[in-house]
Parts: C-alpha cells; structure tokens; sequence
C-alpha cells in the first residue's frame, strides 16, 4: 500500500511526456504559421527580413487578383459536388443494396487514394488534352471533328479532383450509413414505399448530417488542392490560389508577401469550415458497444443489382483503371499517340528513367523519408491520441487542437511557413532531407491522428481502466493492452503516413533541396521539362515500388501478429 | 505492491473504507454532492439507486479512475484521497480491485493471461501465479478454461472471469460496478448468491453500486440509497425496506403508498401516532422517533395492506373501499383501490376472485405504517 | 561605368587597360605568384587537386531542364570520378531568388551556378556572390564573353532562338516568315511561349520591344500564349500537335526533336533572331571551393565547350575563340543575333517585363 505524499500538483512521467508531446506538437504546428502571418504582414521592402513595415497591404493588392479566388471556389465547387454524388451514390450502393461482389468492389474504392491525383492528372491529361489527347484522337479517327472532351479546363481539373477526393467522400459517407439503423429504412418499405422514395424520404434525410459534414471536408480539402490545377491549369493560365502562390514564390522576383497573404486568406476560409465541420461532427458518440453494431439489411434491387455494379465499377474504370493504362500504354511509346506505328514501341523511358540518378535517389530518399515519417509518425500520434482522448491531462484540448490545425492549411502555404522558419534557425536542416521529415510529420498529424482516435475511441475505456485496477502502471498497460488492442489501427496508420508522405507534393516542391529529392516532386518537375511519356514510366516505377514497400510492411506485420498474440 | 505476502485468495485482510463529503463536480454540474459513508471491513455495502444519480461515479472515485472535487477517501486508515492534503494516489496504486460491468476481458489474451495480469504486474514468481490463477478460476467454476482465448467466452463465462481476474491477487477490497445487469435475469439470479458466497468466502471488503433493489437488499450488508448525486439513506436491508426516511426511499426499495394526513394528537396512543386524511381517514402509525413535521406522511407497503371481501376484525386501520382495477403479475395481484379521495395500491397474493367496481375491506397493521422524515 | 552603353563598354575595356588589365594581370601576377595551373585531363587549372579530392562533391545550380542539368554533372563527374555530383535545376528567375533567399539566411550550399540571363548575373556580381576566379582557360575569350571586371562569370554558350511550327498542323503557306507573323489571329490559343523565369523570354521581350515597340508584346498578349518552363514542353506540344506554332523556337531544341522525328520546322525570322548567353560562374563561400574551380576550367576549357556543344540535351553555340562548329554544321556567326547591348536599360526593364508577362499569364 503506497504511503500518502502530499504532492502538488502530482507530476508524474505521464504529465511530463505529456507536455513534451504538447511542446514538440505546438512547435511543429504553430511556428511556421506565425512565419507565415509575419510575411503577410510585411508591406516594408520584401528582401530585408524580419519585416521592416508591418501593415494589411497585401491584402489589399490581392484585391486585383480576385478572379484567382474566384476560380478556386469554383473549381472547388464543382469538384465538391461531383466528389459528393460518387461518394454517396457508391456508399448507398454498396451499403444498402445487394449488389454483387460487394466485398471486391469495396475494397477497391480505396484504389484511387492510393493511385493518387497526380497519376489521374497526367493520365487524364494525356486522354483528354484537346489535340493530342487519346480519346480525342480516337474520336476524331472514328470520324468526329474537333474535340469531344477538353480535359485541360477548369472542368477537367475539377473532373480530375473529384474522381479521388470521390474515394475519401465515399468512405465517410459509407462509415455515417453503416451506422444508420436499417429498421428505420424497413417501416417505410413495409408501408409501401418504393425504394427511390424510401432512399429519398428516409435515408437521405437521416444520413444528410453525415453527408454535410463530408461535404464540408471535401470543400477544404478542395480549396487547399494543388496537384491536379497544376498539371491541368498551369499551363492554360489557369490559376487556383495554391498554384498561383507556387509561381509567386518561384519567380525572380518573388512576391513573397502578396504569396502570403494569398495563403493566409486561403487559410482563414479552410479555418472556418473545419471548424463547422467539427462541430457537426464531434456532437456523435464513437463508441461502439459490443453486439450492438447494426447489420444493415440490404434491399433487393432485382434485375438493378447489375445496373448497380456496373455504376461502381465504372467508378472504379474511371479512377483507377483507365489512368493506370493510359500510362503504361504511353510509357511505352517515344511519342505517345491512340494509334502508334509498331516504331513507336520502345522501352527506352524507363531504361531512362530507371537509370537516371535523380530518380533512383529521389526513389530512394522517398522511400527512406516513407519509413521514417510513418514509424515516427505512428509512435508520435499514437501518443498524442492517448494524451488527448485517454489521460487527464489538463489543456488536452488545446493539444487536440493545434494538432488538428494543419488540416485547415492548404500543404503548399505551410511549407511556405516552414521555409521561412526554419532558414532562421541556426540548425542545419534547411535544404536537407530532415526539414522534409519534420514538414511531413506536421502536415499528416491530422491524418494520423483522424485514424489512431477512429480506433482509439472504438477501444472501450474499461479495457485500460481494469488494467489499471489490477495495478499496471502507465507504462506497462500501455505496451501490454492499448497497443495490442490498438494495432490494426496502428497498421492502418503507418500505411496511411507512407503512402500519404511518397506521394506528397505540395510541401515537397518548396522544401527539396539538392541533397533531398523526393519522387513526386521529381516527376511534376519532370512533366514539366522532360517528355510525358518519361514521365508516364516514372510515375508507374514510383507506383510499382510503393505497392511493393506497402506488401512487404503488410506480410510482416501479420507475421508478427500470427503466431501467439501478446 | 511488491510487499504483499504469498497468501491463497481464502486468507485475506480485509480493510475498512471511509468515504468523507465527497463532491465531484463536473463543470457546472454536480455529480456527486458531499457523499459520505464508512464500510467496515468484510462487509458488503450498495450504492443503490436510479441512473444517473451519482452511484457510478462515487465508485470510480473510490477506485481512483475519477477526480473528485473535495472530499476525503480512506482506506484501511490510509488516505488514498484528500483535497485538504492535496493527495491523489492514483488508482494503479490505491491496492482496489474491480469488475466492471462490460466485464472489460482482454479479447487478445487466453483466460489464464488475463486472470494472472494482477499478479504479474506485481512480478510473483511463476509457480505463484500458476497456482492462484488455477485457485481463482477454480473459485468461479471455470478451471477448465484456462487456455481458451477471452474472445471466444460467452457473457456469463466473461463475467466469471473478470471475478477471477479481480480476486487473483488478493486485494483487500473489491469493487463491483453493475456486474450483472448485461446478463439475463435467471443467470443475473443464479450469479447473485454465487457473488454473496465468495464475497463471504473471501471475506473481503465489498461496493457494490446497482440499481437493481432485489440485488441490493439480498446480497448487502449495509446499503446506501442514493438520488441526484445526495446520500438519502443508509442502512441494513431491512431497516431501509421497514423503515424508509422519505418519499423517494419508500418507493424506490420496494412500492409504497403515501399517505398525508393532519396530526390528530388526540388519537395517539401507545406509542402510535395518528393522521386524519383529507377525507377523513384515521391512520394509526408508527412514527419511528421521528418527529412529525408540517406534513406529516406515512408510508404503507403495497404489500403490507390486507384485501378481504368481508370486514376484516380490527377496530384500528381497517377502511371500506372500492376496486378500481385488478392486474395480475403472477406472483401477487395489484389492486387499486379507491379509498376516500384518492387511490391505494395493494399488491396480494390471495387468489379469490376479484371484480372491478366491488366493494371491498382494507386493513393495515399500524407497525407497517412508517411515518417518514418530516419536512 | 554604370553609365556605359554597348560600344562604349568595348571601349571602356580596351581603352581601360590600364585599370582592369592592370588588374587582370596583377591578379593574374599574383596568382601566378601563388602557383602555376596544374595540367589535367588536356585543360589547364588553377585549382589545387589535392583539395578537390578531398571535398569530393560537387554542387551546381542550372537553370537548363533536367535531361540538360544532369547530363552537364554527369560530363563532369565522368571525367572526374572522384567528385560526386548533385544539383538543382530550376528556371533562372526560380532559381536566382533561392539562391538569394538562401544566402540571405546564411545558407552556402552551391558551388557554381549557371544562368541564362545577364540581368541576374550581374545583379548576383554586384551583391558579390561570385567568387573572383580567373581560369587559366580564360584567354580563349574574347572579353566581352566574360564579366566585367572578369573573374565572376562566363558566356559558357548562346542560345538563340528563331520560330518553330508543327509542319502537320500549320501547312507551308501559313507558316509565319516573321516575327509580325505571329500576331495572326490564327495562331490565337495556338501558340505557345516561355515563362517570365526564363532568361531568354526576358531578352525577346526586350529585343522585340526595340524593334517594334511596345504595341508588339500587347498585340501578343491578345494571343493567350500558353507558357511553360521548358524547351522540352515548348517542343513537345508542337510535335504533339498540342500547339501549331511557339514564339520561342530555340534552335537547339528544334535540332534535338528534329532527330527524334518530330514533324516540326524552323523558321530564322530575317529581323533577327534574340539570344541569350548562358552564363556560368563559381559562387562565393562556396562549400567546395576548388572543386567549383576546377569546373570554371573544366566549362572553359576546349573539352567543356565541345561537350556542351554536342550534347543532344544541351547543343549551346560556343564563344571560345577556337571552337568548332555546331553540332548542324552551322557556326554562331551565321546567325543574325539580337543581344542587349544597353545592360543598363536592359538591367532597368526587368520589373516592367515581369509586371507585363504576369499580367500576360494572368497573374
């Protein structure tokens, strides 16, 4: 029996590694955007730092480039709504009815994430540029005039957007229907009800909380969006604010004010919807009680179920297959044509790209910087989570909330941040590959975090309570009950932080340096000055070599976890 | 933790726990409002009472797995919580043990790593822990299942387990959170004596909370019946049941008539008190050494009224009245009455038959009308 | 000197021997004095080889495309194999104001940099970034290829550019003949150029400008040009069909796609054809000094100059005195080449060129 001390207030190691946790996580998060407001504020000469004139300025100037803003919104719009229908349409199908090969067609929902908006764009590019896109061509050998589809517009960015973020809608909103009682579908039906109406009177109305919330986030997300308008949009002066702020800050001489005054607005708008979006959803209770996980009840759709699968396989087609394809099949070519001569063929791109040293190291960099931001980051976020949502610590909110900051910063614009706040600091890290760890590592605490607290709060408190009534320490049920229990969702995490730090761009093409080139950035900045059939190899060498690394961490872990639990 | 002897879970020194004006608040709103209460040691107490009304909360307090606000804890004459000492153990270190109501098994270990944690945090040498895993399970009729994996046990064989978990390493008291109330009502039956007999076996010093009344009064020693957060009673079984100190009591640990009347001084004999309903009634009473207040009220057990077709013999507390409804509930019958200006319930077992709009008699034996707390 | 125009500064140098030849040769004296170049490979340096080895790494700065940039480290690190090589390509205005902000933060992470406008080199001189370095391969140059005073920078090459049209969209007697050309309506959403970053672009802009005025440049603004960073896309689209015709036809991408089988022409419009000289010099504080001189000579030499002459990537037109002909045959002074001569006025324009491209582009 332990002896009474008087303490105060208790400091224990939880308490300290608790604060070192919040000290590292306001640092990462919270200093580049004060950078970040700093130059925005500078209206004094931009080459003298710190700022010599503080004032709203850029502000003001940024009035002239309101087209800019406004194509943003607009794209992001269109690109929102379209996310939104195939997100829902394929949730409701492959919740609700009994379409075949349900289980199949699930799983590859999740293919686009990890096929990614830049393969979509430059695919998609290459399909539909007005000349000498694919489809256009075989349009156009079929007899038609012209261009039957014109992907490099502001639709085809928003196109391109949507058909990836569609993946991530639809998971949001597949997880709000999974969880809808299906008793409340079955009273409309037995009254008679059609299954349109009882989809139109009933589901929607219950899961349109749900829906909204998604749509919220897929808006920020939207707004924050740089790969697809800077494949598609660049090179028709189409500017959204990310990739408008890109070229003010790439050229001579950069607008580094105005660039952050565009950022910080952008910001303020992601702020604000995150925030409703949040509220929307944190008025929900995550855990779920043992046996009492609803089994939707699926209606029988007849002769529709086919119409059905065709819909979401189509999805998947479009996402997924086609993109993959067309760039195999232009790889393969010297230039890429629908209707190459049997001269065309040659393997030359990816014997160039294989052995060009710059990819083989921004290969290798990407996957080391994969490993470390994943296995860090996991550890980092597994931590955080269980400092916010299970110890008592005071100011844990605070915590969860600077965490959850980075989500409401477009990539591009904190990266900008962390470019100025760490050229200042005396470490030697700018231009290497350890500032693109840390950038990284910032960037995806929401993401880690959104998936460690998806299974932490599902994980029934009492599990860690019993454990600590037996006598455990901190410590000792942290390794013996939270982690065990926690792994698919740690797994889960570490997948999530490699793929989402080897395919990562925005924040990449500012911080790279001559010593840390990373994959993606390699391949825009090779679509942008080498051929795209080059490009078209790289891409899929980098895609081949990612889903190889993902294969291997997923065979180990199932080993590890096999034989004998813990 | 480390200095606890080798001892098998059937010798154990049970401590005794005092709970001092414990208030826990949350924000504005008060959980918990100045509780206090003592538990000697191996006895058995109950925080009873309806949802919501702070039992819960006390527990995991006394556990270490809420923070109060003010208040002080002891156990075993230790301080495990004091806001004037500004002492907090925590709750790995207080040397409680618990079962909580969603049992809380560890679904990636075997039964036998799950009894044997306590005890392996406490690093007992092997052969030790063998021994009184094996010991404990066997306490709870399940030594057959040592190496089958936790996710596989049905709800009952999950909640025996968590028993033996709790007691595998001899804690001087054990704390029971509404183990029962995810089983069904036959095994919740069955399981409640089973609980009682280890709980006596062991002699360890219990809290039990539940809202369940048939499980407090037959499995506790003492029971403390609490509302929004405020001890309202405390006492043995019977003496909360025979005697309840007010309203809330009276009909929550068992159905009670209320019965309000004006003091007639003048009919007080024998010790009994006497009320005058508004319409009328005399009520003959015993009022408990409890002073009548401005509203003088009694409580009559719907069971403790009598039926009868015929005039029972009696000259006290016998009334004519009229059959309202009749409900049959299997083992009693419950009668409304319309008795003066209001209704009475009578819960009886007799069997005749009994027509609605009949005119009947009531009787109640003064000792069973119990004047309540006044105002 | 600041208030030179063209000849006068050819005047200013030869008359002004006495003081930048008295300083060329005193330093030349004095570095002499130091120690005589050392003979490698078939070129002579002034760097000390056995440092060289020791640093053993080398960091350049290009604005060429990427293909370009690694084939020039590539040269040199094959030759040199001890040395392993890195860089960053970047177009010149991008890369120019990294290098600054760099600096500006304390960072020294380059060796030499190469630019292919005079605007930031010699803006880079004056804020000292170059290291004062002269090459024992510098006699070779004619000195208005090299800085002024020399020792900053180079002309390592010149690219000029003419027009370029896809031969399978644009048929003969469309094709324009001049720069004047390019303002048909026809070319409108058909035509491509480079971005304000590009050292070239900025030197037609203001070559075109002397010509025609400014009338020119917003007669094309009404074009809606597309813009890209390099030769490579510029080409590309056209061979693509993407693009009927590009302002900046480099000659040298027009050869390189002409020997992939593209089907595209290249037209040298009589009134001249502007160009820009690509520019390479060693930076000051550079973390590895005299590897960064080892390639100044390396550039200069005879064999640097015929590698960045044949290159497929590269195909400069050299301005040492005894270098070949191109890789077509053809030689630099065939050529009628439009170069500022006015750096001052030139230097001056910059913002104005950058306010009306961004305006151009739409930003």
């Amino acid at each position: 029996m332990a002896i009474a001390r008087p303490s105060l207030p208790r400091i224990s190691a939880q308490t300290i590694a608790g604060m070192a946790l919040a000290a590292i996580v306001g640092v990462l998060v919270l200093y580049p955007i004060f950078f970040l407001l700093q130059a925005a504020l500078d209206v004094g000469d931009p080459d003298v730092r710190p700022p010599t004139a503080y004032g709203l300025g850029n502000f003001v100037a940024m009035g002239h480039y309101a087209g800019i803003l406004g194509n943003t919104v607009a794209v992001s719009l269109a690109a929102t709504v379209m996310a939104i229908v195939f997100g829902f349409v394929t949730a409701w199908i492959l919740s609700r009815t009994d379409v075949p090969f349900r289980r199949t067609l699930e799983q590859l929902m999740a293919v686009p994430y990890y096929v990614t908006p830049l393969l979509g764009a430059f695919a998609w590019s290459m399909l539909g540029a007005p000349e000498s896109g694919f489809i256009n061509q075989v349009w156009r050998a079929m007899g038609g005039h012209g261009a039957l589809i014109d992907m490099v517009t502001p639709f085809g960015i928003a196109w391109v957007m949507a058909l990836f973020e569609g993946s991530v809608a639809f998971f949001m909103i597949g997880a709000v229907m999974k969880s809808m009682d299906p008793s409340l579908e079955e009273a409309s039906q037995v009254i008679g009800a059609s299954r349109l109406r009882t989809m139109l009177r009933v589901t929607l109305p219950l899961v349109a909380p749900g829906v909204l919330g998604a749509t919220i986030y897929v808006f920020a997300e939207m707004l924050g969006s740089f790969t697809a308008a800077l494949v598609l949009g660049l090179p028709n002066r189409f500017y959204v604010v990310t990739t408008a702020i890109y070229q003010l800050v790439s050229q001579y001489p950069p607008r580094l004010p105005l660039a952050a005054a565009m950022g910080v607005s952008l910001f303020a708008i992601m702020f604000v919807m995150m925030f409703f979006y949040r509220r929307l959803v944190t008025s929900r209770s995550f855990v779920t009680v043992t046996g009492k996980a609803f089994r939707p009840r699926r209606m029988d759709m007849g002769g529709w179920r086919w119409v059905l699968f065709g819909i979401c396989a189509f999805y998947v087609l479009l996402s997924v297959v086609l993109p993959l394809v067309t760039l195999v099949y232009a790889s393969l070519q010297q230039i890429a044509v629908a209707f190459p001569t049997a001269a065309n063929w040659t393997l030359a791109n990816y014997r160039g790209a294989l052995t060009m040293n710059a990819v083989r190291s921004a290969l290798t960099n990407s996957l080391l910087l994969g490993i470390a931001t994943a296995t860090i980051g996991t550890a980092l976020m597994g931590m955080l989570c269980w400092i916010v949502y299970r110890s008592r610590l005071p100011g844990r909110g605070i915590i969860e909330y600077v965490a959850m900051f980075p989500q409401a910063v477009p990539r591009l614009v904190f990266a900008f941040g962390m470019m100025w706040a760490w050229l200042v600091i005396p470490l030697p890290i700018y231009g290497t590959i350890w500032i693109l760890l840390i950038a990284y590592l910032t960037v995806f605490l929401p993401l880690g975090m959104r998936t460690v607290s998806g299974v932490m709060l599902q994980l029934d408190k009492t599990l860690e309570e019993s454990a600590q009534m037996c006598g455990a320490s901190w410590i000792y049920r942290l390794r013996t009950v939270t982690m065990p229990l926690l792994r698919p969702g740690l797994v889960a995490c570490w997948l999530l932080l490699f793929i989402a730090s080897v395919r990562e761009l925005g924040a990449s093409i500012l911080l790279m340096g001559p010593h840390s080139k990373v994959i993606t950035p390699a391949i825009v900045e090779s679509w942008f000055a080498t051929s795209s059939e080059l490009t078209a190899a790289m891409a899929l060498i980098q895609t081949v070599v990612v889903a190889a690394a993902m294969a291997i961490f997923v065979m180990l872990t199932r080993q590890a976890a096999g034989p004998g639990g813990d | 933790m480390d200095s606890q002897p080798t001892t098998s879970p059937l010798t154990l020194k049970a401590e005794p726990i005092e709970v001092e004006d414990l208030r826990i608040q949350y924000g504005p709103v008060i959980a918990v409002r100045d509780v206090s209460f003592a538990v000697r040691p191996g006895e058995q107490l109950t925080l009873l009472g309806p949802s919501g009304c702070g039992k819960t909360t006390t527990l995991r307090a006394l556990a270490g797995l809420e923070r109060p606000s003010s208040g002080t804890i002891r156990v075993g004459g230790h301080v495990v919580y004091s806001s004037a000492q500004r002492i907090d153990i925590p709750a790995e270190k207080r040397g409680l043990s618990m079962v909580f109501q969603s049992y809380a098994i560890w679904p990636h270990m075997t039964v036998f790593d799950n009894v044997a944690y306590g005890l392996r945090v406490r690093k007992r040498p092997r052969a030790e822990i063998e021994t009184r895993v094996q010991e404990a399970l066997d306490l709870v009729q399940m030594g057959a299942y040592a190496a089958r994996r936790a996710s596989q046990l049905s709800g009952g064989q999950q909640q025996r387990v968590a028993l033996a978990r709790a007691c595998a390493f001899s804690p001087q008291v054990l704390l029971f959170d509404e183990p029962l109330s995810n089983l069904d009502a036959k095994l919740r039956a069955d399981m409640r004596i089973e609980l009682r007999e280890l709980q006596h076996r062991l002699g360890v010093t219990s809290v039990y909370v539940t809202h369940d009344l048939e499980e407090a009064l037959a499995m506790s020693d003492r029971i403390v019946v609490m509302r929004d957060g405020v001890v309202e009673q405390a006492g043995t079984p019977t003496e909360i049941y025979a005697r309840p100190r007010n309203a809330f009591v009276a009909d929550f640990v068992g159905s009670s008539n209320l019965v309000q009347g004006r003091l007639r001084p003048d009919l007080a004999r024998g010790g009994l008190i006497a009320l005058e309903t508004a319409s009328g009634e005399i009520v003959l009473g015993d009022p408990c050494g409890r002073t009548p207040g401005a509203t003088p009220t009694f409580s009559i057990r719907t069971v403790h009224l009598q039926f009868s077709a015929q005039r029972p013999a009696g000259e006290v507390n016998v009334w004519p009245v009229r059959v309202h409804r009749c409900v049959f509930q299997g083992d009693f019958t419950q009668i409304h009455v319309a008795w003066g200006d209001r209704d009475l319930v009578i819960r009886s077992a007799a069997l005749e038959p009994i027509a609605e709009g009949q005119a009947a008699w009531i009787s109640a034996d003064p000792a069973r009308c119990v004047l309540l707390e006044g105002e | 000197m600041s208030n030179a125009t063209g000849p006068t500064r050819r005047h200013v140098l030869r008359a002004g021997a006495a003081i930048g030849g008295a300083t060329l040769a005193s330093r030349t004296v004095w570095a002499q004095a130091k120690a005589p170049p050392t003979k490698v490979l078939d070129f002579e340096t002034n760097a000390d080889m056995a440092k060289v080895e020791q640093e053993g790494q080398f960091v350049f700065y290009c604005h060429e495309n990427e293909a370009g940039t690694a084939a020039i480290v590539d040269a040199f690190t094959k030759d040199f194999p001890k040395i392993q090589g890195s860089y960053v390509r970047a177009q010149t205005g991008a890369l120019y104001s990294k290098v600054l902000a760099e600096r500006s933060a304390g960072r020294y992470d380059v060796d030499v940099i190469q630019l292919s406008d005079l605007s930031p080199a010699i803006d880079f001189q004056k804020k000292g970034g170059y290291e004062i370095y002269q090459s024992p391969e510098a006699h070779a140059y004619q000195a208005k290829y090299l800085s002024d005073p020399p020792g900053a920078y180079f002309w390592t090459g010149v690219d000029f550019t003419g027009i370029c049209y896809s031969k399978s969209r644009v048929p003969e007697a469309d094709a324009p003949k001049n720069w004047k050309d390019l303002l048909d309506p026809r070319w409108r959403g058909a035509m491509s150029c480079k971005i304000a970053a590009s050292g070239l672009q900025f030197v037609q802009w203001y070559e075109l400008r002397k010509l025609y005025g400014d009338a020119y440049w917003t007669a094309f603004a009404k074009q809606l040009p597309h813009a890209f960073d390099s030769r490579v896309q510029l080409m590309d689209r056209l061979a693509r069909g993407d693009d009927k015709v590009t302002a900046v036809g480099e000659y040298a991408a027009f050869v390189l796609y002409q020997k992939k089988g593209a089907d595209i022409a290249f037209v040298a419009p009589p009134d001249g054809l502007p160009a820009t000289p690509l520019l390479v010099g060693a930076v000051n504080k550079a973390p590895h000094p005299e590897t960064a001189k080892l390639f100044i000579d390396w550039a200069m030499s005879l064999r640097g100059q015929k590698f960045y002459q044949d290159n497929m990537n590269l195909i400069y037109a050299s301005v040492r005195d005894d270098a070949p002909p191109m890789i077509t045959g053809a030689r630099l002074s065939e050529f009628k080449l439009l170069t500022p001569t006015n750096l001052n006025d030139y230097l001056a324009s910059h913002d104005e060129f950058n306010k009306v491209w961004g305006a151009m582009l739409g930003l």
